[in-house]
């Protein structure tokens, strides 16, 4: 190890604190800083983590309303318009900065994508694995049978009285999710994000038959 | 994307759809699937006195490929051994089929669909007594 290598190991131990250089004026400016304090140049976006980057607090219970208002904010910040005049780099990290912006927003406004995300930042493996299977017992006979239903309903009523129950369950669901996470049982709000993932699912199948016939009727 | 045609055949023609009485004691069910995604897959045999899946149903919600893999599931086991059954791999049902690398979980999960209907089977079987007993005796001879 040489002893330069120390340096930077030291520099990046330290974490939130650490200082990097602005590639235009050479002048320090500090992790997560979007702008040099010294000559305002736009910075390259850092590891983007989506809620520090809408400036939320890490919680599935996000105020959508706040969450809306500081995207539109800092979107305007970074709109690349703002640099049609500057160099071809700061061009760069201004699309930058605002596709990250649009991927966090995406992320965090969705309950499903957001517990997901929580999940993945909190080092707790979604449930079910990347293909989701799933060895509960109770909540594949209640898809099965949920199904089966959806199949066989033949009347735009039989569909609605289905898509109450996904709607009704989607709303228990996402009061379970907020109070596992609140309380840090990531176990049940692993299993609980799967069950919501579901239930959206059956939603959204369910308003797709509703379509279908009320076309036919 | 192309599908084989021994795929399209059992979407268009399942064979075996239905269900079974899931309480009788000669009836194994195996219910398996990612209910997030959508796919769940119902699948059911019926067992003789000598140990022979004498008919077999299935019920899949889910794409097209998982539907054909527990149709050809159903296909195959019907006059197999429980531990005949038990030997179907995945790999085989997705040769057959030519499923995709994508589609390659549907064929798992027909794999772990019979397997669970034959462990659902041996566990009422073994609850039940005499039938399960013999079965149990000749699994420990044959290890």
């Amino acid at each position: 190890m040489s002893a330069t290598q120390t340096d930077g190991a030291d520099r990046a131990m330290a974490g939130k604190t650490s200082i990097a250089q602005c590639w235009s004026c050479q002048g320090p400016v500090a992790q997560g800083q979007s702008f040099c304090p010294t000559c305002q140049a736009i910075q390259p976006p850092g590891n983007p983590e989506h809620f520090a980057q809408l400036a939320m607090e890490p919680t599935f219970d996000v105020d959508l309303a706040q969450l809306e208002q500081n995207y539109f904010r800092l979107q305007r910040t970074f709109h690349p318009d703002s640099f049609a005049a500057k160099s071809a780099k700061e061009q760069e990290f201004s699309l930058r900065h605002t596709t990250n912006l649009n991927d966090a927003l995406k992320t965090l406004k969705s309950p499903v994508l957001r517990a997901e995300y929580l999940l993945q930042m909190r080092g707790a493996p979604a449930a079910g694995g990347p293909e989701k299977t799933v060895n509960d017992e109770g909540i594949l006979m209640e898809a099965m049978e949920t199904r089966e239903a959806l199949a066989e309903a033949d009347s735009p009523s039989d569909v609605e009285a289905i898509v109450a129950v996904a709607q009704a369950g989607i709303l228990d669901c996402t009061t379970d999710l907020s109070v596992a996470f609140a309380d840090g049982d990531l176990t049940a709000a692993s299993a609980l994000t799967l069950r919501l993932t579901y239930l959206f699912k059956l939603d959204d199948e369910a308003a797709q038959r509703a379509r279908i016939l009320s076309r036919s009727a | 994307m192309a599908y084989s045609e021994k795929l399209i055949e059992h979407f268009e023609n399942p064979r075996n759809i239905g269900s079974m009485d899931k309480a009788s004691s000669d009836v194994g069910t195996g219910l398996v699937g990612a209910p997030a995604c959508g796919d769940v897959m119902k699948l059911q045999i019926k067992v003789n006195d000598e140990g022979i899946i004498e008919d077999a149903k299935f019920k899949t919600f889910g794409c097209g490929s998982a539907i054909a893999s527990s149709s050809l599931v159903t296909e195959w086991v019907k006059g197999k051994t429980l531990d005949e059954a038990g030997e179907i791999k995945n790999t085989e049902i997705a040769q057959h089929l030519a499923l995709p690398p994508v589609k390659i979980h549907c064929s798992v999960l027909a794999e772990d669909a019979i397997k669970a209907a034959i462990s659902d089977y041996r566990t009422k079987a073994e609850e039940a007594g005499s039938g399960g007993d013999r079965e149990l005796v000749s699994e420990q001879a044959a290890e």
